[in-house]
């Protein structure tokens, strides 16, 4: 990590956002039966609340103890991995990284591009979906929590090859072979990309035709396009 | 305030107008200036200027503040979303996140369209921001090819002109709030712009600028320079909008007074000569002026004068707009500094009628001005320099004191009359200052008929002449005064100066007193000493000599 960035500190592991919340996608087959959520969990919470929140799940949707055990097991080892990485140095200067969003939530198909600086720790993925359902005029509460959920998943993935790519730098330092650096020396020049992507004259305004790129496009499908997609994700799963 | 029936042809851009090329900013956000970043948005939105990023420097700021300001200025009565501006600005979307809500908050976006889109909820209260959108708008919103982008250019001029009172800002871009503050102050307090008095039970207002008349100024016809008598229209609580007049600038006010001198009362050519304006017109504009009838009779005796009169009456209306100005910056920054909202407005109307109160205020016209300026000295001083403006003025045109001489008499007769109204003057006067007094005291009629006899080229000749004395030795009363004052605080200042040095003198004093007796002290120690020492080998000489002999380097 040293060297490569002159003016960003150096930051212990965590969520690259204002709440370190780590998103959580549980998704397992229990007695034929699929199970799939997605949530954000607090890492610092203690244990035991993942197997008060199981036990609550499994009531509340009436599932047998089996899916309680699969849920806490299958959230513990989420957080588990993530808290491998606390305590792990991170680098803290900026870096844009596009993000990109193709999600279908119930009804509505939301295809979206923008640029997140990976490392501004004030950040708030729930905040930004809300606009953005808000201004879209998207109503269906399920959306906002969806897109905020996408975010961060992908920031957190960032972040984990960004901790890997700088262990992986530290432990071969001697030789320098260049495939192994690509991301690494990618994460730093990024910075230098956001200049880069000012585009003619250095202006921070887009260029016009790139405007439909980073603009939302929201669907709403009727009843017999979900059928047909779900059929379709069904197939590709198995 | 709701639309007026604009007549297309006279682009009059009152300011309290919602024209579509103006920008309304509340009056919270009165600091924002379209061409600097103020000192809220720098602790607001840190990031920018800690300089720790080259994405992130305060010009980058302020592309992305003027594009979203500008993005909802293309259609302020839509709410402008924040998923709208992103898409066209390259960054991080939670930092633009964060400059967008500053802006909404502060009501710099979507302020219109927070109000239901209608300007007509505005109340007096809020300050209100003119722009022409053409000027400051960067490329961007140009392609964006909105057709309230491309409204009028041609008035430009006037809106800065007439509505800041400003001349030297007419190249800076617009969104400049505080001539708008300040317009706004003025029609807060409802103060007559002619006579300083408040006008509470209602109010003529100037369509073409910040300018009010109280019912009394009105119906005396002292509309102030340059302005039409149609171009006022009574105000009681409704604002109403809607004027016949034609505009006339500055500029084309000079202009035409120039070639009515030049050309006298051939109107084509004077016409001819504005250019901008039909013969009529010019013809009604001269007429409207409080002296236009003085000018055009010497523009027919003799040309020169009436030049004289026009060029001085031009470089008074720029001096007197440039002291505006001064006003309007002090009060400005008297904005800056209070709090942002109410408070500012509370302040600021003192201070801008002190200043009409004691400068002679552009409103007037010139002659009324010259014509006040001896009532600001004494009597004695007055009638002195009526005296020597007479005298230098027969020696200059050769022509007979005894003109003047002949007048006294009637003069003094019509001084009777109660429209004269200081007293000292009333027994000093002279013609001059009655002659003055003339084109604004319309009861004097009688005496100016009597007093035809004299040229009104040399009157107003005396009269400036006197005027500019009498403030000339009013300056001099002034600077003797000031000069008296600077020597009295420089006595002071020597004064405490050498004080301050005796005071160290006698410190330096006390100082080798010290030491003198410290010296005296130390050298008796060293006496003392000695004479200890002298002791102490003496008795070493008496006990054992031979010991100090073997060892001659143990003891030094």
């Amino acid at each position: 990590m040293k060297g490569q960035a002159p003016k960003g500190s150096v930051k212990k592991f965590r969520m690259p956002t204002s709440q370190n919340l780590v998103p959580i996608r549980v998704d397992f087959e229990v007695e034929g039966q699929r199970f799939k959520d997605s949530f954000t969990w607090n890492p610092s919470d203690n244990d035991s609340e993942i197997v008060k929140f199981a036990k609550v799940t499994a009531r509340d949707l009436k599932l047998s103890s089996a899916y309680e055990k699969a849920i806490t097991s299958s959230i513990q080892s989420q957080v588990d991995y993530f808290r491998s990485f606390q305590g792990q140095d991170m680098y803290t200067g900026e870096r844009i990284v596009p993000i990109k969003l193709d999600l279908r939530i119930n009804h509505t198909l939301i295809r979206d591009q923008f640029l997140w600086d990976l490392n501004n720790f004030e950040s708030d993925p729930e905040e930004f979906a809300k606009t953005l359902c808000a201004d879209l005029g998207v109503h269906d509460p399920e959306v906002g929590p969806a897109i905020a959920f996408a975010i961060r998943e992908q920031l957190y993935e960032i972040a984990v090859q960004n901790v890997a790519s700088a262990r992986e730098s530290r432990l071969s330092k001697k030789g320098r072979r260049g495939g192994e650096h690509t991301p690494l020396s990618k994460a730093s020049s990024t910075g230098l990309d956001l200049v880069k992507s000012f585009g003619h004259r250095s202006s921070v305004i887009r260029k016009r035709k790139e405007w439909d790129v980073y603009e939302p496009i929201v669907d709403l499908l009727s009843s017999e396009e979900v059928d047909a997609l779900e059929a379709k994700e069904e197939r590709n799963a198995r | 305030m709701e639309l007026a029936p604009h007549d297309p042809g006279s682009k009059q851009l009152r300011p309290d107008e919602p024209e579509l090329d103006l920008y309304t900013i509340p009056s919270h956000s009165s600091w924002f200036l379209w061409d600097e970043i103020h000192e809220t948005e720098r602790i607001a939105l840190k990031e920018f200027f800690d300089g720790r990023s080259i994405s992130r420097t305060p010009k980058v700021y302020k592309e992305y503040r003027d594009f979203i300001i500008n993005k909802y200025r293309e259609d302020p009565a839509r709410k402008l979303t924040f998923t709208e501006v992103r898409k066209s600005l390259v960054g991080d979307v939670t930092l633009l996140h964060k400059v967008f809500n500053f802006l909404e908050k502060w009501g710099l976006i979507n302020f219109g369209a927070n109000l239901g889109g209608n300007d007509g909820f505005v109340t007096w209260g809020e300050a209100r921001c003119k722009v022409k959108v053409e000027e400051g708008v960067p490329n961007a919103v140009r392609v964006g090819a909105n057709p309230s982008d491309s409204k009028p250019l041609s008035a430009t001029p006037m809106v800065v002109d007439r509505g800041g009172g400003s001349v030297s800002r007419i190249n800076l871009p617009p969104l400049a709030s505080y001539s708008n503050v300040f317009g706004d102050l003025k029609k807060e307090g409802l103060v007559c712009s002619n006579c300083s008095g408040h006008c509470d039970s209602g109010h003529y207002e100037y369509d073409k600028g910040d300018f009010l008349l109280c019912i009394k100024c009105f119906e005396n016809g002292n509309y102030g320079e340059n302005k039409l008598k149609d171009d006022f229209k009574y105000n009681e609580a409704v604002e109403k909008s809607g004027s016949n007049g034609v505009e006339w600038t500055e500029s084309e006010t000079l202009l035409l007074l120039e070639s009515v001198v030049k050309h006298g009362d051939d109107w084509d050519r004077v016409a001819q000569n504005v250019q901008t304006k039909t013969k009529v017109d010019c013809i009604a504009k001269l007429i409207d002026l409080p002296f236009g009838e003085d000018v055009l009779g010497s523009g027919h005796r003799k040309g020169k004068h009436g030049g004289f009169s026009g060029n001085l009456s031009g470089s008074k209306q720029l001096s007197s707009s440039e002291c505006q100005e001064t006003t309007k910056s002090q009060c400005h920054k008297q904005t800056n500094d209070s709090e942002q909202n109410g408070d500012a407005v509370n302040q600021g109307p003192p201070l801008k009628r002190q200043r009409i109160a004691s400068l002679s205020d552009a409103s007037s016209s010139l002659i009324t001005q010259v014509s006040a300026l001896p009532t600001m000295v004494g009597p004695h001083i007055t009638a002195a320099a009526a005296e020597a403006a007479v005298n230098a003025l027969c020696e200059e045109t050769a022509c007979p004191r005894e003109i003047f001489n002949a007048e006294d008499d009637c003069v003094t007769n019509g001084l009777q009359s109660p429209t004269i109204n200081c007293e000292t003057e009333r027994v000093l006067q002279l013609e001059d200052s009655e002659m003055k007094e003339r084109p604004t005291e319309s009861a004097n009629q009688d005496a100016l008929i009597k007093k035809d006899g004299i040229p009104p080229t040399l009157q107003i000749r005396a009269a400036i002449a006197t005027g500019l004395g009498a403030a000339a030795a009013h300056a001099k009363l002034l600077a003797d005064q000031e000069d008296r004052e600077i020597e009295h605080l420089l006595a002071t200042i020597i004064g405490t100066q050498m004080k301050k040095l005796h005071h160290k003198i006698k410190n330096v004093e006390e100082l080798e007193l010290n030491m003198k007796k410290e010296y005296a002290e130390i050298e008796e120690e060293e006496d003392f000493l000695l004479g200890e020492r002298i002791g102490v080998i003496q008795k070493t000489f008496d006990a054992g000599v031979p010991r100090w002999r073997d060892h001659p380097c143990v003891k030094s």
